[in-house]
């Protein structure tokens, strides 16, 4: 199908600076987990999107100097020869599609621990960050202004040699250059502090040093966070921000505009929980009225109808997405030929994000198992290698992990049935989706969904059966499947079992009508009284969400959270405003509390670190620690008990205790993925099923193949001509 | 024991479809296909059937359609019937609902079965016709729209309930062979097993043509029917207006259009 001709406008070149960019489709610069050592990693990610119509594609934040250094999380690095070497790869494989490739230069100042390099940060004043609280930086002098402009320009020049076609100052998410510019940072008395002129200098000059450098090759872009969101302690849009954008836009290619700072920087990457689609442009759409420059922002557009409204209506002429195209690295190319159904939604959920935030390990997508995998693994996002034999495979489950492979396996040509009681696709997705702030992700379930229904037309012999009748062992013996696959899920613990004492707590147990777990609330069967206590072992979204979603009725909620409550939602990002909704909906949370027993209406308490201090050895049968005498009961009309999930593997261990009769029943192997498998975040469940549909040939496909890695390697130095060999000083 | 299921192919739209030059049909590239969802219904009746009975029972599924409607047998075929029919020929283009029927009821004569069970309409064309223009060129007891059945094999009457207007229904006896359309939600229709997909492709499947079943020309496609399709096409729709402006100015226009309504 061709492109309707309303989007037309997305597709329109644009000049900026001395190139000129294909489209209005933007990757602005995003972490991965490659940076420049993982050059083939970094490629290929990137590439991929151009390949997929991408018009920009940029690094991500990358150090221009050892005194940027972000260890141990994972930035790029254009510090001398070797990183040029390293990524040139990106730029390479970036220009073969005709897209150009941009690089984000970056000084973090005291938000950079210099955990590897050990240096000393250097900023406009000293203080310590207020996301990295132990690290200081060193106020500059002039000399030192001189001299870190001068990394800038040389970097610049070692960009440009890499094949860099923009080249950034990156003043977003209050790195460098904004700490100039912000009096929240910027407590100087001389010609670089006081009024916006002079806060403003630093930015400017670097911008100018460096337009001077390799803008005859290279477009000039720069990051600038319009707004931090403190009020009128730092930048504020209509006022120091315009005055910048008037002061910097003659040394300008190209703006990138977000808002807010580092500590928060939710508020720019703001997850679907709290932010919809465009969430930032109150705030961007001030640039253009000043800019004569092109402006671009994110927001985590995913739909070309509000793409190309905010085009139309001059809030902004490109369109910037980080994770809208991990999702989707093919985004573009799929409104260009008609395809908008086809397009995998960002569910904004933020796990990608997660990884760099817990530093170090490559990132991840919820939707787009093959995200970071494209070198590693060899996997392409829409393309998938023809079925390996004419097997008939039966799935059993299709939730995240169950409808992931077969649609993978579909899209290969095999004849898969894949089965669900449920009356949807979807499985734990289509109730987390119910959750206050959710809803979006069940774009994870309808992406699958769209796909499964178009692909089961294309082979006679595959089938959909939902609303299914559960399939026994018996049932799936004689199915007449090849390979059965079981994506059976997974489910709440009825017994308190939990990740702390490993066994049941005494009393509890979900049979009651005053004990709930998350599927009976899900289920609306049980009555949920007033005075509801949450016991929660589970350091993700499930407790915090049942909170909101019961006080939100009207309930009285308590949490009793021996987990760290809602912890990895501070590597989503969604910590902050999920803390400050738990505030205003008055969820009273006890934390480091967990429970001993429970009856029907009460549960005992107790401080999990109420035990002695003192460690002592005191025979057999006796504990080295003083007794904990911090134990009390708390009353409650309901308890929910977020205490741990349990595989439901029934399926699979009744297969596996019936191996001997496989053959007879034709069957060749029988495998399980997701939570049946064990439990897991939504973003592992569908990669485990999208990995098995991909090596189901292999022998023992239960199992992954080992990946592509890559490290430093002895006898290779990173330095083209450098030495390897260990050698000391004299 | 044997039942007969008269099972169609009907034809599901893409979200964008053209109509046939001659303005009689859609442009069947637009089309995709699948069986009609009634007789998934009356097919499982006919299996549920067959697995109560004590008896040497068959169920054979027949279908008046081109080629690829072969498919759908194959998947009935799939499900447990025993065998398929499928009657074409180019005579047969163009032929209604009584032509199809005037087939069918000679297919019926020649298999003589115990029970004909068809779905109460098909999807496409929506006419509620066919089953009971068996029944009546046939002259055999009948039932429309049957919502429940209590009839095994061996049995010379059945008893069943049939869905009337207002929510009413209606408890009949019938003697058998008889003629049943059947109403969706009579039970919970099967999904075909891989096993069945593969024995499905061994079952034999007879085509066909109306002379093999001793029909003249005339007795088939337009010349055989009482009907024809004139013109197939979109009705025109009224169109919304959306008001925009101030609340005064949409309260003006607003007014404006009560108005011109009202012919003032």
């Amino acid at each position: 199908m061709a492109r309707d001709p309303k989007y037309d406008i997305l597709f329109e070149p644009i000049k900026i600076g001395p190139k000129t960019l294909r489209n209005r489709f933007y990757q602005v610069p995003h972490c991965i987990g490659a940076g420049s050592d993982k050059p083939g990693f970094q490629a290929a990610h990137r590439s991929i999107k151009a390949e997929g119509g991408w018009g920009g594609i940029n690094t991500e934040y990358c150090s221009i100097h050892p005194e940027s250094d972000d260890t141990h999380r994972v930035s790029a690095r254009i510090w001398d020869d070797g990183d040029i070497r390293n990524l040139s790869a990106m730029t390479e494989h970036i220009h073969k599609h005709g897209s150009l490739a941009g690089v984000e230069m970056w000084y973090g100042a005291s938000h950079a621990p210099c955990m590897e390099s050990r240096c000393t940060p250097r900023g406009p004043s000293q203080y310590a960050s207020e996301f990295e609280m132990q690290t200081y930086c060193h106020e500059m002098d002039q000399d030192d202004i001189n001299e870190v402009q001068q990394f800038y320009v040389e970097a610049a020049k070692r960009s440009r040699d890499a094949g860099f076609d923009i080249i950034y100052v990156y003043g977003g998410h209050s790195y460098l250059p904004l700490q100039f510019l912000s009096p929240y940072y910027n407590k100087r008395t001389d010609k670089y502090g006081g009024s916006i002129e002079n806060r403003a200098r630093f930015w400017v000059e670097t911008l100018e040093k460096v337009k001077n450098a390799v803008g005859d090759d290279c477009a000039i872009a720069t990051r600038f966070a319009c707004d931090t969101l403190y009020g009128e302690d730092s930048i504020e849009i209509e006022r120091d921000g315009l005055k910048f954008v008037e002061l910097a836009d003659p040394f300008i290619d190209l703006w990138d505009v977000n808002i807010g700072d580092i500590a928060e920087w939710g508020e720019d990457a703001g997850p679907s929980r709290f932010y919809q689609q465009g969430h930032q442009l109150t705030w961007q759409k001030f640039v253009k009225t000043v800019s004569k420059k092109p402006v671009l922002g994110v927001g985590r557009f995913t739909d070309p109808e509000k793409m190309t409204e905010v085009i139309r209506s001059g809030q902004l002429d490109i369109i910037g997405a980080a994770r809208p195209s991990i999702s989707d690295p093919f985004l573009p190319n799929k409104i260009d030929e008609g395809r908008v159904d086809d397009v995998r939604v960002c569910i904004g959920c933020n796990v990608c994000i997660s990884r760099w935030e817990i530093g170090g390990p490559p990132f991840i997508c919820t939707q787009n198992a093959t995200a970071g995998e494209e070198y590693r693994r060899g996997w392409h996002p829409e393309k998938f290698p023809k079925a390996g034999s004419e097997d008939s495979i039966l799935v059993v489950g299709a939730g995240p992990s169950g409808g992931e492979c077969a649609r993978v396996l579909m899209e290969r040509g095999y004849t898969v049935h894949l089965v669900d009681q449920a009356e949807k696709i979807g499985g734990y997705v289509n109730d987390v989706a119910t959750l206050p702030g959710l809803g979006e992700w069940s774009y994870h379930r309808d992406y699958r969904e769209t796909q499964l229904e178009k692909l089961v037309k294309k082979n006679k012999n595959s089938q959909i059966a939902l609303s299914a009748k559960p399939l026994t062992v018996d049932d799936c013996l004689e199915y007449g499947a090849d390979k059965v696959v079981i994506a059976t899920g997974s489910s709440w613990n009825t017994d308190g079992t939990n990740a702390a004492t490993h066994d049941p707590i005494p009393g509890i147990d979900a049979s009651l009508p005053t004990h709930v777990t998350p599927e009976q609330i899900f289920a609306g069967k049980k009555e949920i009284g007033k005075n509801v206590v949450i016991l929660n072992y589970d350091p993700y979204y499930m407790a915090p969400s049942l909170a909101e979603k019961l006080a939100g009725d009207g309930h009285d909620v308590t949490v009793v959270s021996a987990a760290p409550f809602g912890h990895y939602m501070h590597f989503t990002l969604e910590a902050p405003n999920m803390h400050r909704r738990m505030h205003e909906m008055h969820v009273n949370i006890l934390g480091d509390t967990a429970a001993s027993r429970a009856e029907a209406n009460r549960l005992e308490i107790y401080d999990v670190y109420g035990d002695g201090s003192v460690r002592e050895y005191r025979g057999p049968g006796k504990l080295p620690r003083n007794e904990n005498k911090t134990h009390r009961w708390i009353e409650f009309d309901t308890l929910v008990l977020v205490t741990g999930r349990h595989s439901n593997d029934e399926l699979y261990r009744g297969l596996k205790a019936r191996k001997d009769e496989w053959k007879d029943n034709g069957i060749k192997d029988v495998y399980v993925i997701g939570d049946a498998w064990a439990p897991k975040l939504i973003a592992d469940a569908t990669f485990e099923g999208h990995r098995l549909a991909r090596e189901i040939e292999e022998k023992r496909a239960q199992y992954p193949k080992p990946y592509r890695r890559e490290v430093a390697t002895w006898g290779a130095p990173h330095m083209p001509g450098g030495e390897y060999e260990i050698e000391y000083q004299n | 024991m044997k039942i007969l299921v008269a099972i169609k192919q009907v034809a599901i739209l893409d979200d964008e479809f053209e109509m046939l030059d001659d303005g009689r049909d859609v442009d069947h590239d637009f089309c995709d296909y699948e069986i009609n969802e009634w007789d998934d219904y009356s097919l499982e009746e006919a299996l549920l059937i067959k697995e109560r009975s004590n008896s040497e029972s068959e169920v054979v599924v027949l279908t008046v359609g081109p080629e690829q409607s072969e498919d759908e047998l194959r998947k009935c075929l799939a499900k447990g019937a025993d065998r398929g029919i499928r009657v074409w020929d180019d005579a047969i283009e163009g032929s209604d609902q009584v032509a199809i029927a005037r087939i069918i009821a000679c297919v019926v004569e020649k298999e003589a079965p115990d029970m004909v069970f068809l779905g109460v309409q098909a999807s496409d064309h929506a006419f509620a016709q066919t089953g009971m223009t068996v029944a009546a060129m046939l002259g055999w007891p009948h039932a429309a729209v049957v919502s429940s059945l209590d009839y095994n094999s061996g049995d010379n009457h059945a008893t069943l309930k049939r869905e009337l207007e207002a929510g009413l229904e209606e408890e009949i006896a019938i003697d058998c062979p008889a003629v049943l359309s059947i109403q969706l939600g009579i039970n919970e229709p099967r999904y075909a097993s891989l096993r069945g997909i593969k024995q499905a492709a061994a079952k034999p499947v007879e085509d066909l043509s109306h002379t093999d079943l001793g029909l003249n020309d005339n007795d088939v496609g337009e010349a055989g029917s009482v009907s024809r399709i004139r013109k197939m096409y979109i009705p025109e729709r009224g169109h919304a207006e959306l008001i925009e402006g101030t609340s005064a100015e949409q309260a003006k226009r607003l007014a404006e259009i009560i108005k011109e309504f009202r012919g003032v």
